[in-house]
């Protein structure tokens, strides 16, 4: 259990750093209560709204890419990791996947899914 | 490098799929996509045929099998692909479907099924039906203009997501009662530790039934098959009831009879009961459908009901008769639905098959062979491959279960040739249909060769048969 020790102390100071300032911005901060400031805070969203309008499909087509490039690092890292004990063959395995991986890029790309107009 | 040539059809697949691809944008023609998916199956077949034996026994440390299963399998995917792919030409330019992507995914998914049935190994199996899954996902919603394809396809992909996770289940119970997940090595731990009594054995075998179950669309996980196959488009729908059941029977061939032989006496169970459910329910539901896709879909369901009385028994011989029954189901079932795609709309409702022996002939009789072949009428080869399958059962000592069958293939004779009926016995009407498309007629060319030659000749098959 020795090992875990370390990751005590972390949490600990963690939350007594954290604990310190919350305790000392509500001590010392001063307080002009409004409205707006009473709302859950949402990154500046306003936090209840109807659903009204649309969003455009390239932030979905955006999020798409993204993942294509996501789960190519998510096999990269292991791959990386035992790179040696794999040798020549696995360097081309990697090969022959990003291949696969940069041929739906292309494909996407050359229906215009970069282009945002 | 030489574990490849165990995986060079797979890899023709991949090869002419992400071509297409980087060319999809060119591809004006939905007949030069199709081409090429024709000119890979062969390539893919060839490459099968060529290499046979000349590759390592197993492959990619013990997960890709080269045996004598794993090519028939290959075979059988290589050759329904490319009758697929020919009875879609027309389709892709009527629906306007962006044809390269439809061939890429059709590619895709074959290559799945080829994994799936040669996988040693429970997590490359299910690799392999997912690959196979994701693109059927895909196809059967890919005319996204029209509602009911869209439909069918969100049932079709929930549906199937929980029968991923279920067979996702079993695989880790198998892993956590046997401590690994080749077939090889569960089946040497199940037989030196004696685990037939631990309860998680049962829920691991039951799991991965069920999931398998519902790859090959057997009661009671039938319920995605009549709504997807109504919804896709004919090609779509003929791909699934041939590739996508055959591989699950490839799969479930080598899972119960490989990787559990030595508890094949709890897959029997389950798989008695769902054959006997199977054949029975969806013999019986098929009655009373007006739709042709959907009566197809549950003449699937209660073939896949058939193929499965060759497992039960757990031995070569059954095995074998299963292998033959896919084989020949494969080619029967493309063919009804190339009927049914060569006559269009009309095709796809009973009413459109009044008098049709009057005004197209040839159509006429070869929807009357692929009816009885699928009924199980001698001198087709549905009959071989269900006398095969039957004999099986009976020799394993199933005889109140092969009796089912055989009441089963009399209820089916009532819808099969309800619309051997109407094409020969009722009075013509509206417009006679066009002819043929040629890739149609050199689909429905070969699937009524094997029909014939099955028949005639059952034993040039059985001799390809070579069980896991």
């Amino acid at each position: 259990m020795t090992e875990y020790v370390g990751i005590v102390v972390a949490f600990v100071l963690a939350g007594t750093l954290a604990g310190a300032f919350i305790l000392l911005a509500s001590v010392l901060g001063p307080r002009k209560p409004s409205a707006v400031k009473a709302e859950p805070f949402e990154c500046g969203e306003v936090p209840f709204s109807l659903p009204v309008g649309r969003l455009s499909i390239r932030f979905y087509l955006t999020a798409i890419l993204f993942i294509l490039f996501d789960v190519e690092l998510v096999f990269l890292y292991p791959w990386a990791v035992v790179y040696r004990a794999l040798g020549g063959l696995g360097l081309v395995e990697v090969l022959i996947f990003l291949g696969i991986l940069m041929a739906g890029f292309f494909y996407a790309w050359d229906n215009g899914a970069l282009e945002w107009d | 490098m030489t574990d490849l040539i165990l995986l060079l059809p797979e890899l023709v697949l991949v090869g002419a799929a992400v071509a297409l691809l980087l060319v999809a944008r060119h591809v004006r023609h939905a007949r030069s996509a199709v081409t090429w998916v024709v000119i890979a199956a062969i390539a893919a077949t060839f490459a099968g045929w060529v290499f046979s034996g000349r590759g390592p026994a197993t492959a990619f440390h013990d997960t890709i099998a080269g045996d004598g299963y794993a090519q028939f399998f290959k075979i059988l995917f290589a050759t329904t692909l490319a009758l697929a792919a020919l009875l879609s030409v027309r389709h892709l330019d009527a629906e306007r479907v962006p044809s390269a992507e439809f061939c890429a995914l059709l590619l895709l998914a074959t290559t799945g099924m080829m994994l799936a049935a040669s996988a040693l190994d429970l997590l490359t199996l299910y690799l392999g039906l997912e690959l196979m899954s994701l693109c059927s996902y895909i196809l059967v919603g890919i005319t996204r203009d029209r509602p009911t394809s869209n439909e069918a396809a969100i049932k079709y992909f929930l549906l199937g997501s929980f029968a991923s996770a279920l067979l996702l289940y079993g695989i880790a119970l198998a892993y956590g009662v046997t401590g690994v997940t080749d077939y090889a090595g569960m089946a040497s731990a199940l037989s030196e530790r004696s685990l037939a009594q631990s309860p998680l054995l049962l829920v691991s075998v039951a799991l991965l039934a069920g999931g398998l179950a519902f790859k090959i669309a057997a009661v009671p996980f039938h319920a995605w098959a009549p709504d997807a196959y109504q919804g896709a488009s004919a090609p779509v729908a003929a791909f699934l009831a041939a590739g996508s059941k055959a591989a699950g029977l490839a799969a479930l061939g080598r899972v119960s009879l490989v990787a559990f032989s030595p508890e094949h006496g709890l897959w029997a169970v389950i798989l008695v009961g769902l054959a006997a459910l199977s054949m029975a329910i969806a013999s019986l539901l098929a009655v009373s459908q007006s739709d042709v896709k959907r009566l197809l879909a549950y003449s699937s369901i209660a073939h896949a009901g058939y193929a499965l009385l060759g497992l039960v028994s757990g031995t070569p011989d059954g095995a074998s008769a299963t292998m033959t029954y896919a084989f020949v189901y494969a080619f029967m079932t493309l063919g009804a639905f190339g009927v049914v795609i060569g006559l269009g709309e009309r095709g796809e409702s009973l009413e459109g098959y009044r008098g049709l022996a009057f005004v197209s002939p040839v159509t006429a009789g070869l929807m009357l062979l692929f009816l009885l072949s699928l009924t199980g009428i001698p001198p087709t080869a549905g009959f071989a491959a269900k006398f095969g399958v039957i004999l099986s059962a009976v020799r394993a000592g199933y005889v109140a279960l092969a009796v089912l069958a055989v009441a089963c293939s009399v209820v089916s004779a009532f819808f099969y040739l309800r619309i051997a009926v109407l094409m020969y016995m009722t009075e013509p009407q509206g417009l006679a249909p066009g002819r043929l498309p040629v890739a149609v007629s050199a689909a429905l060319a070969v699937a009524a060769a094997v029909t014939v030659i099955g028949g005639i000749f059952p034993d040039t098959l059985a001799a390809w048969t070579t069980p896991p």
